[in-house]
């Protein structure tokens, strides 16, 4: 359980990844399971949980990890405190 | 895009309510992760539920394969699917048919080897795919081409039907209905003609619901009424236009379970009985002590809540549950309001038994189980005492406790939320269950006469047989699914497989309905018989009779009729079984009693052989009247 890293633990569970993983290793290109179908599922996750909504030019940016956390940057969520369990 | 805060709305906290219930029987871990899923809305979450649950599938119950046909993408629902029909006391497994592939799907018969048979069918389908123009009218020929666009759509809804019919070997179908599309322009304007959006919407929903009341075994899934119920924020426009899945997080969850409450009707038989009390319930006040006149019911607050209250029991029983009074008082007193109460909407007749005394109320409702030859987990419990609700609990776990507070509107509340009395069809033997116990308890009272046979006789019965088919369907699947005591293997065949018993080979598959000097009874016992190893052989698969008509010698009956067609189609021997339950030890001596042979014990079942097989009367009291003889 990473406390300080809400978005990487949401991606850890998400995609059913070993705890030891790679920030950087979390990207679309690199993991199988994150086809379209997951690629869904993930926006309404990370909207459930970061109490935001993305726009177009945003969801076509949720590819990794820092792709995420930067958008997310930009929305002004602090990843250190999510708001929804 | 995003619903996010895990607050709950009114309509979710109704639904955790029931998925409480449903799960109440699962061990703690089981319970918490459901709970969990449900009010979070996370995929991991769900997940984790569903493989907490996968654990135990095996004690879960029957296996229920539903299928899945929509013109929009339900794959992202799928965990949430499985999750929501998991809860039911079901091994349910959904599965989805290719997208918007609902007629070329349908087309394949059941019996092909690409496609498996399932529990039950679903069709879920919006506007925004089978009538598009709808929501464009103006660019689609408003109003004539638009209504000539609704008219072929609603023989589609016709045509599906039929094929399933043709195809589904008696798979129920649900039909959902269409919501009003949540992101149209000009709402004013699309409410202002009767060809405009709405307007069609409604007429292809009348279709749906017109189309499921005539058809046996087609239902409708009203998801309508629940995008009404859930308001926009079921929807979710972004991943609408990203993946042509609708639903918000929360509004998948939602939608999930309200599929699953649905289900639910095809594999949890509703509850039988409401046992409930009357003082701060039927009316406000106590009436031993503020008499009649004190008593608070009628239009003016609060007792209008009682009156609606009463209004609600009214209509409970009128859709065949009974109604059963346990009230501590004195018998006079608890009449008087009944007798002189003006506003009272219920009568002192509408309750099949009551029990008026004070001893405990779990003894009163252990008695009238018995006056009405029902189980015990056939009752739910409706009472403002907490007292009372607390030792129910306690003494009978197996009775639904409905309400949790002494507040009448609370009450009232319970009322409206239960699932308890879900069903999906309301059957002439529902709508006169009431009058049939009523009755019977008339018998009951002239049957004092020493010698029963006499007394038999005296009710001018008369066994009509049935072919089991199309028109008796409904209810032999009814009782198969719901009778447990005069049952003597307890199968409990969906409508599919009843119709693939029937059509095989040698099977007779008979249906008795009983008519006596108090009127006609309905169909009220059911024998189904397939062919063995040989032509010469029959194997009784199910046998049983309803507990409205235990005492009089039906069975007998039906076995005779059973006989003669056994006779004809040149059976030389007849076999049967005896499965032991924990409510059927009423029939463990029937086959000795009709002359079977035991012949071994297999599996906790007795094994019985008649042969040669040979003609036998029906019983004098009940003189056969058989068709097809």
């Amino acid at each position: 359980m990473n406390k300080n890293d809400p978005l990487l633990d949401l991606l850890l569970e998400f995609f059913d990844l070993p705890a030891g993983t790679r920030p950087e290793n979390i990207r679309q290109q690199l993991l199988p399971s994150w086809d379209s179908l997951a690629m869904v599922q993930l926006i309404t996750e990370l909207e459930r949980k970061f109490l935001v909504n993305f726009d177009i030019e945003e969801i076509q940016r949720l590819r990794s990890y820092h792709e995420i956390g930067d958008v997310l940057s930009r929305k002004a969520v602090s990843l250190k405190a999510p708001l929804v369990s | 895009m995003g619903l996010g805060a895990a607050v709950l709305t009114p309509t979710q906290v109704k639904t955790a309510n029931l998925i409480r219930q449903w799960i109440s029987g699962f061990p703690g871990i089981q319970k918490q992760a459901v709970q969990q899923a449900f009010e979070s809305a996370s995929l991991p979450k769900i997940r984790r539920a569903l493989r907490l649950l996968e654990e135990l599938q095996e004690q879960r119950g029957p296996r229920l394969d539903v299928e899945l046909l929509s013109t929009y993408n339900l794959e992202p629902l799928l965990p949430v699917l499985q999750l929501a029909m998991n809860c039911l006391p079901s091994r349910a497994c959904p599965r989805l048919a290719p997208l918007n592939s609902i007629e070329s799907h349908m087309a394949q018969p059941a019996q092909s080897q690409v496609r498996a048979v399932f529990g039950a069918r679903m069709i879920i389908w919006r506007i925004e795919e089978v009538l598009p123009e709808a929501l464009y009218p103006f660019s689609h020929g408003f109003p004539e081409r638009l209504s000539a666009s609704v008219d072929q759509l609603l023989e589609r809804i016709e045509r599906v039907v039929a094929l399933h019919r043709r195809n589904s070997l008696g798979t129920p179908l649900f039909l959902s209905t269409m919501p009003l599309p949540v992101n149209l322009a000009n709402p004013v304007a699309a409410a202002q003609h009767c060809a405009g959006p709405y307007a069609s919407v409604s007429r292809v929903n009348q279709k749906i619901y017109e189309v499921a009341a005539r058809g046996v075994g087609v239902h409708v899934l009203d998801l309508a009424s629940w995008a009404a119920f859930e308001g926009e924020a079921h929807a979710d426009a972004m991943v609408d236009f990203l993946a042509r899945q609708p639903l918000s997080a929360k509004g998948q969850v939602s939608f999930a379970f309200f599929i699953a409450r649905c289900l639910r009707s095809l594999v949890v038989p509703r509850r039988k009985v409401l046992a409930l009390d009357l003082d701060n319930t039927l009316w406000g006040g106590v009436v031993g002590e503020d008499g009649v006149n004190g008593l608070k019911l009628g239009h003016e607050f609060p007792g209008n809540v009682h009156l609606r209250i009463q209004r609600e029991l009214l209509e409970l029983r009128h859709r065949g549950v009974l109604l059963v009074l346990l009230s501590k008082n004195n018998e006079a007193d608890a009449r008087q309001p009944f007798e002189s109460l003006p506003s009272m909407i219920l009568k002192w007749t509408d309750f099949a038994v009551r029990k008026i005394n004070w001893n405990h109320k779990h003894e009163n409702l252990r008695e009238a189980a018995r006056e009405l030859g029902l189980g015990i987990d056939s009752f739910a419990f409706l009472d403002d005492s907490d007292y009372e609700r607390e030792q129910m609990r306690q003494v009978m776990p197996e009775v639904l406790i409905l309400n949790d507070s002494s507040d009448p509107l609370q009450t009232l509340r319970a009322l409206w939320e239960t699932d308890a009395f879900d069903s999906l069809v309301v059957t002439e033997e529902d709508r006169g269950r009431h009058r049939d116990y009523t009755l019977r308890e008339a018998r009951e009272v002239e049957g004092h006469q020493e010698d029963l046979e006499v007394f038999l006789k005296s009710l001018e019965m008369e066994a009509a047989i049935e072919e089991v088919g199309p028109s008796n369907m409904e209810r032999v699947v009814t009782m198969l699914g719901k009778t447990n005591q005069f049952n003597l293997t307890t199968h409990r065949h969906s409508r599919r497989h009843v119709e693939t018993m029937r059509a095989s080979p040698g099977s007779i598959a008979l249906a008795l309905r009983l008519r006596d000097k108090f009127g006609d009874q309905g169909i009220i016992a059911v024998l189904l018989a397939v062919r063995g190893d040989n032509a010469a052989t029959l194997v009784i698969d199910s046998f049983l009779v309803s507990c409205r008509a235990l005492g009089r010698g039906v069975e007998d009956a039906l076995w005779a009729a059973m006989l003669r067609r056994a006779l004809r189609k040149d059976v030389q021997r007849v076999e049967a079984k005896y499965t032991p339950t924990a409510k059927n030890s009423i029939v463990a001596g029937l086959y000795d009693r009709l002359g079977l042979r035991r012949i071994r014990h297999n599996s906790g079942s007795t094994c019985y052989l008649l042969e040669p097989v040979t003609f036998v009367e029906s019983p004098p009291w009940i003189p056969l009247k058989d068709e097809n003889q």
